[in-house]
């Protein structure tokens, strides 16, 4: 099966919802893990709310906090 | 019981023998081995069982090759530098700036003060970093002497070393300097120092008296304040001494939590009968089964012995430690082995970051991938650096004498002491001396 896009990256190197079409932009987000929230800021789509998680943080200090939470 | 066989050395004149360790009528494991010339010589190497011992032993084999290693002659321990048979490439590396000290310990592996050559120049020193980098730097940075703090370019000497892109420097002090000049501790720390590493014995003036030879107690504190209000990270570190401050380990630890997050750890390192000891080697010296069971005697059972491991990037045998989080109300729950510790590393790099992690005092925290300009993670960013602060290291090192060095524990040493005349030598071997207090490599 073919990975499912949600987003798009336009020629200006901006990102862009693909199922809204819009550019994304900063909006107020949260990481819900194992009963802690961590108001974060990061690209959102004004129309649906889609959220862009860039893989650097994802696999970087979200995957730390988890460990921390964890003792991993 | 025959354990295994390994070499050693004679401990009056450092010629190289077989060796045996087995247990003893006791049950605690010993060396034994047979100069020709002087006999036979029998060392207890670890007060506990048969069983203790094996299972003390990690599964970590995986070998490291020193990077251009040193050609050698008459092999190992004689000419270290490091060479093809040595197991690690290294991962803290001790230069030391200086041997004048301004104080006259009677105990001082470096016999400091005695001879004092001239300082290390600042061309030497920067041959020393280009060296260490061109042998598989960047390492971690011990800077070490003597009493390093002696030499008033010392912020310059870490400048240098961060220049050349050196990124964990620690610094083995008395602490007297950062006790007596405010700001000194703030200079060090702009320069790019990270840790002190202070040699921090107990917890009363008598026993400073006996192995530093003046009271000073109050200069350790008064060191301690001055370190936290600039950000570095603080490593306690008692040398371990029967009868002198043995009893002291519950209440060293108890003080070292007191003082989180400014303290990050206390690094025990039971006394090592060479340089300059003026006290009679025990027959029963402290190894680590004894150091474990006073740490749990003396928490009553808060910190247990079976908390701990053996290192895995150096010997087992050669270290130990634990790490534990402390809780909002005060308790403490031991992390699990694998995260923490060094038994999760395979080998010297992963063992130099863990403990420029532990070590670092605030405002250093490890740096991610860069984000995009519309990520903003701060609240991540304060949790990470909140469960960092919050996390103790208990660990100690026994260093080897002339009379229990195992050559196999030598060959997987990761400390180095770092001299011109030689490259890179394994702190055991360079502080190796014989009975008459002669040593192959230092001057």
């Amino acid at each position: 099966m073919q990975d499912k896009n949600y987003y798009t990256i336009d020629p200006e190197g901006k990102l862009k919802c693909m199922k809204c079409g819009v550019a994304l932009e900063k909006g107020k987000a949260k990481f819900m893990y194992l009963d802690n929230g961590f108001p974060v800021e990061l690209p959102v789509c004004p129309q649906c709310g889609f959220v862009y998680v860039p893989e650097e943080l994802a696999l970087g200090k979200v995957l730390s906090v988890e460990k921390a939470l964890e003792d991993k | 019981m025959l354990i295994g066989k390994t070499q050693s050395v004679c401990p009056q004149c450092l010629r190289l023998l077989d060796a045996e360790k087995h247990s003893g009528d006791d049950g605690c494991i010993y060396m034994t081995k047979t100069c020709p010339e002087h006999g036979k010589f029998t060392s207890l190497i670890w007060e506990g069982d048969l069983r203790s011992y094996l299972q003390w032993s990690s599964e970590n084999t995986k070998n490291e090759a020193p990077v251009l290693p040193k050609m050698t002659d008459k092999g190992c321990p004689y000419d270290c530098g490091l060479c093809a048979e040595h197991l690690r490439k290294g991962c803290c590396m001790l230069l030391e700036l200086t041997n004048r000290c301004n104080l006259r310990c009677p105990v001082c592996f470096a016999s400091a003060g005695e001879q004092a050559p001239a300082d290390l120049s600042m061309e030497e020193i920067e041959k020393q970093y280009d060296f260490l980098m061109a042998h598989g730097g960047p390492f971690n940075i011990q800077l070490s002497g003597g009493e390093p703090t002696v030499r008033d370019d010392l912020p310059e000497i870490i400048r240098l070393g961060r220049e050349k892109g050196f990124s964990f420097f620690q610094l083995n002090t008395n602490g007297i300097r950062l006790a007596e000049e405010e700001d000194y501790a703030e200079k060090l720390k702009a320069a790019g120092l990270d840790t002190v590493f202070l040699q921090f014995d107990g917890l009363d003036d008598s026993v400073y008296i006996t192995l530093r030879g003046k009271a000073l107690l109050a200069e350790k504190l008064r060191a301690m304040e001055n370190c936290a209000k600039a950000g570095l990270g603080i490593v306690l570190v008692p040398v371990m001494v029967p009868g002198v401050n043995d009893m002291q380990v519950g209440d060293l630890l108890r003080f070292a939590l007191e003082h989180m997050p400014s303290v990050r750890g206390i690094h025990f390192q039971p006394i090592s009968y060479f340089g300059r000891c003026g006290l009679d080697r025990p027959g029963r010296p402290i190894t680590i089964p004894r150091m474990l069971r006073l740490i749990e005697e003396q928490t009553g059972g808060v910190m247990k012995a079976a908390d701990f491991s053996g290192g895995g990037a150096e010997n087992p045998y050669c270290s130990f430690h634990a790490s534990y989080m402390k809780r909002k109300d005060g308790s403490l729950k031991l992390l699990p082995k694998k995260s923490g510790s060094c038994c999760c590393c395979t080998g010297s790099d992963d063992s130099r970051e863990f403990v420029a992690n532990q070590w670092s005092g605030s405002g250093s925290k490890a740096e991610f991938a860069a984000d995009g300009e519309m990520t903003e993670t701060s609240a991540l960013d304060e949790f990470l650096e909140q469960a960092r602060l919050n996390t103790f290291a208990v660990s100690g090192m026994v260093f080897q004498d002339a009379y229990n060095l195992d050559l196999e524990r030598l060959k997987r040493c990761y400390i180095c002491e770092v001299d011109s005349r030689y490259g890179l030598v394994p702190f055991c071997a360079y502080n190796l001396t014989d009975t008459e207090g002669r040593s192959l490599y230092r001057r």
